[in-house]
């Protein structure tokens, strides 16, 4: 099994669409990052603003964890598509190359191909997330250096020590592995029963997008669909960032989130396992 | 005498929506063979070699290799199976050492980069062995095909249509590799094609399937009997000729006559006899066209497929 | 000890001015011992849309009415409760009436008015408890035209000048356009302006005082600094 997610990796590895997505990260953030330090504290002020005519603010706010923050915050639908750029690929690439007869022929089980690729697709999933995770705060810090963190969170404005930061971010971005985790498996699901990686990259995208416009409309009908969205759970991440933490939603939307991967899964598997080989 | 069975097919269907691919077809394949698998284009190969290969299930019917249920035994029989399915796909961005390399990894068992190299000068490509495979000709890609059947060293090799689009050239050494193969390493050889003569040249036994279902079996030695023509004579006047061969041998090998073209099953070496006593009697002999009886019928399936 | 008191009280009364004038400017010229000073200070912010850890900062003061804040890591301290001199509750023109004396923790103190002249400050009512003895100032409660209303309590502990060794705020305040911030937010989107209060606790130690520090201590700018200039209120 780990010689297949080996090779699995290998062959991830050596198509230049998974490098869109590091590119991507790698071009992106550091735009964003230099773009908050060419506006200064400006960028700052509009959170802090109004409790500014209340208090003094001293020290540095602007830094590594604040940016950070903000780039997590806002790439809920650009990460996605990175993902399923790789994820997509994973069944439906072999199909479209006609591969599948090369790799289903050999003594493998249907079942150890499934897994090792969904696994390899994991991999890529969390080491997208790394390179975002490291980028962010390593540019971050060369640039802006580290400090307390202020966070606006249900209506409460949340400074957190700077010792006590850095582990809540470990967990944030455990949790985004957790949320693309979900994209990757449903887009991997996809992958499985088409022999394009076009229509699975769209497919789950459209699938998220809607998901997040109809949690964004605030309609009765739309609000009551709300909690059966899993893309309602993926911003649970921000959780880990209140004080004290409520420990019972996070574990509500990792269960959620972890039950819609084992499920997606098990439909891959049961699908490809059935599934016959045409192309 | 009981002869080792490698492949044994019971009773196989396969259906895609309306169409019938496979339909009740039966077939042995014994140890040492080297098998044609003969039929016109969408008679059913493909999806045969397909449930062979466990790439599609069957809906009904049975297939063991090496004397087990495929379906039971499926990674240990892959495992000791080699095969091209159809025209040979790659991992175009990766070279052509490298997918047998990956492929050998997933073959059950270890794969030197010796064997590798082996193996790709086998079929002439140790000089590309760094060059990606999307950079290769059709030819090489076939031959590469072959290469990865025959990674893993296995008894049993499945080449669906081998030499599909290439050149003289290149389907005399698929054939000559065939031969090699099962001449000096005793593997047992599943050969499917559409071209008769192709089966004729290097395989012992054959099967013509059409429309799913196994149509002739047998030796190919028995079935391309090369001793008896049929043979199609056109003569100025066929009653004259009828009347002339009534009292000879040749009677009993007249098979039809329709206007001037008579038909007679005859050894090959009484062709030449008949003639000159034709041309004797004063007969007009305008052509003598010896076919093979197999061959007009695998030409009539043939054309009712393409038609 | 009630017989000590009462035995002392004549003395204390005597001492005692009723006059509003006297009293505030003996407060200034006690304070005017000091020329500059530098302190840490602990804070501690009880709001309850604020959750801020405890900080801490050094404040640096300079008569009359130099302030630079400087800080490791973040602080946060009430713009009202930045306590750092008396004065700063009577920079504008105002009148100061004497209403009564009365017992603060233990502590006789003068209750003084200060009712500005004019609207330029941010004031609008001061009431200031000030304890005659060290002259200092024990309390203070006022109304502000921006910020609602805020108290201070002032320890002073055994300080040699009359610096404070801890204070505690307390503001109550209109919750309007401070939480609008979050707009995906659905508790802040329902909940309506309503009063809050809160409540920032500051212990002040390592006073340094008369030492001199230089001007240009109070021009630095960068992260870590807030030069607070004499518009505090």
């Amino acid at each position: 099994m780990i010689k297949l997610i080996n090779i699995e990796l290998y062959k991830i590895f050596k198509k230049w669409r998974t490098y869109i997505g590091f590119i991507a990260i790698a071009i992106l953030i550091p735009m964003i990052e230099f773009a908050i330090s060419f506006e200064g504290t400006r960028s700052l002020n509009f959170v802090t603003r109004e409790i500014q005519q209340t208090f003094i603010f001293v020290g540095n706010l602007l830094n590594t964890y604040f940016v950070s923050y903000l780039i997590l915050n806002s790439l809920a639908i650009h990460i996605p598509f990175l993902i399923t750029l790789v994820a997509g690929d994973l069944l439906a690439g072999e199909a479209t190359a006609g591969t599948y007869r090369i790799l289903i022929t050999r003594p493998i089980s249907r079942f150890e191909i499934v897994t090792s690729k969904f696994i390899a697709g994991m991999i890529y999933t969390f080491l997208l997330i790394l390179w975002l995770a490291v980028i962010s705060l390593g540019l971050g810090y060369f640039l802006f250096g580290t400090g307390e963190l202020i966070v606006l969170k249900s209506g409460s404005i949340i400074v957190l020590a700077k010792n006590d930061i850095f582990w809540r971010f470990l967990l944030a971005y455990g949790f985004a592995l957790l949320s693309m985790g979900v994209v990757a498996s449903l887009a991997f699901l996809f992958s499985s029963l088409v022999e394009n990686a076009i229509g699975p990259i769209i497919t789950t995208m459209a699938i998220i997008i809607i998901f997040l416009i109809i949690s964004a409309i605030n309609i009765d009908i739309f609000q009551s669909i709300k909690p059966y969205l899993f893309t309602s759970y993926m911003n649970t991440w921000s959780s880990f960032f209140d004080n004290p933490i409520d420990t019972t939603e996070i574990i509500k939307s990792v269960s959620i989130l972890a039950a819609h991967i084992i499920v997606f899964f098990g439909f891959t598997l049961f699908i490809f396992r059935q599934k016959d080989i045409l192309t | 005498m009981e002869q080792n069975k490698i492949i044994e097919i019971k009773n196989l269907s396969k259906q895609f929506k309306d169409v019938k691919a496979v339909d009740d077809l039966n077939l042995n394949v014994y140890k040492g063979d080297v098998f044609g698998f003969l039929g016109p284009n969408g008679a059913g190969k493909s999806t045969t070699i397909r449930m062979l290969l466990s790439l599609i299930s069957p809906d009904n019917g049975e297939i063991k290799i090496f004397d087990k249920s495929l379906k039971e035994n499926r990674i240990e029989i892959l495992s000791k199976i080699g095969a091209i399915v159809e025209k040979p796909d790659f991992y175009g961005y990766l070279s052509a050492y490298k997918n047998l390399e990956i492929l050998g990894k997933i073959s059950g068992r270890e794969i030197s980069s010796k064997k590798i190299m082996e193996v790709l000068e086998l079929v002439s490509l140790e000089k590309r062995y760094k060059s990606k495979v999307k950079t290769f000709s059709h030819g090489m890609k076939q031959r590469l095909g072959i290469a990865q059947a025959l990674i893993h060293d296995p008894e049993l090799i499945i080449l669906d249509e081998p030499t599909t689009g290439l050149d003289p050239q290149g389907m005399k050494e698929i054939r000559d590799l065939i031969i090699y193969l099962s001449k000096e390493k005793n593997k047992t050889i599943f050969l499917s094609s559409h071209i008769l003569y192709e089966v004729e040249l290097v395989a012992n036994r054959m099967i013509i399937i059409n429309k799913g279902s196994a149509k002739v079996e047998g030796r190919v030695e028995d079935l391309l009997n090369a001793n008896k023509l049929r043979v199609a004579v056109e003569v100025d006047n066929s009653e004259k000729v009828k009347m002339l061969l009534s009292t000879t041998r040749w009677n009993e090998n007249l098979e039809t006559v329709a206007n001037n073209k008579m038909i007679f099953n005859l050894p090959q070496n009484e062709v030449a006899e008949l003639n000159k006593y034709l041309v004797e009697n004063g007969i007009l002999v305008n052509a003598l066209i010896p076919t093979r009886s197999l061959e007009d019928y695998f030409l009539t399936i043939t054309q009712k497929a393409s038609g | 000890m009630k017989f000590f008191t009462f035995l002392l009280l004549p003395f204390i009364i005597f001492a005692q001015s009723n006059n509003p004038d006297v009293i505030i400017r003996n407060l200034k010229n006690e304070f005017n011992k000091v020329k500059d000073y530098s302190v840490d200070v602990n804070i501690k912010v009880d709001v309850s849309f604020l959750k801020v850890p405890e900080m801490n900062a050094k404040i640096y003061f300079k008569q009359p009415d130099k302030i630079h804040i400087q800080s490791e890591g973040f602080a946060m301290l009430p713009r009202d409760g930045l306590y750092t001199s008396p004065l700063s509750f009577l920079k504008n023109d105002y009148t100061a009436i004497y209403v009564r004396d009365e017992i603060i923790d233990g502590s006789n103190a003068s209750v003084i008015k200060i009712i500005p002249l004019n609207d330029k400050g941010d004031l609008v009512l001061t009431t200031m408890w000030i304890d005659q003895k060290r002259n200092v100032i024990l309390k203070v409660e006022s109304t502000t035209k921006t910020n609602g209303t805020f108290t201070m309590d002032l320890n002073y502990g055994d300080n040699k000048y009359p610096l404070p060794s801890s204070m505690l705020f307390v503001f109550n305040a209109e919750r309007s356009k401070l939480t609008q911030f979050d707009r995906n937010d659905e508790n802040s989107k329902k909940k309506k302006p309503q009063m809050i209060s809160g409540k920032v606790y500051i212990s002040y130690s390592n006073y340094v005082v008369n030492k001199g520090l230089p001007d240009s201590l109070f021009e630095q700018k960068g992260k870590n600094n807030s030069n607070i200039s004499s518009d505090v209120h």
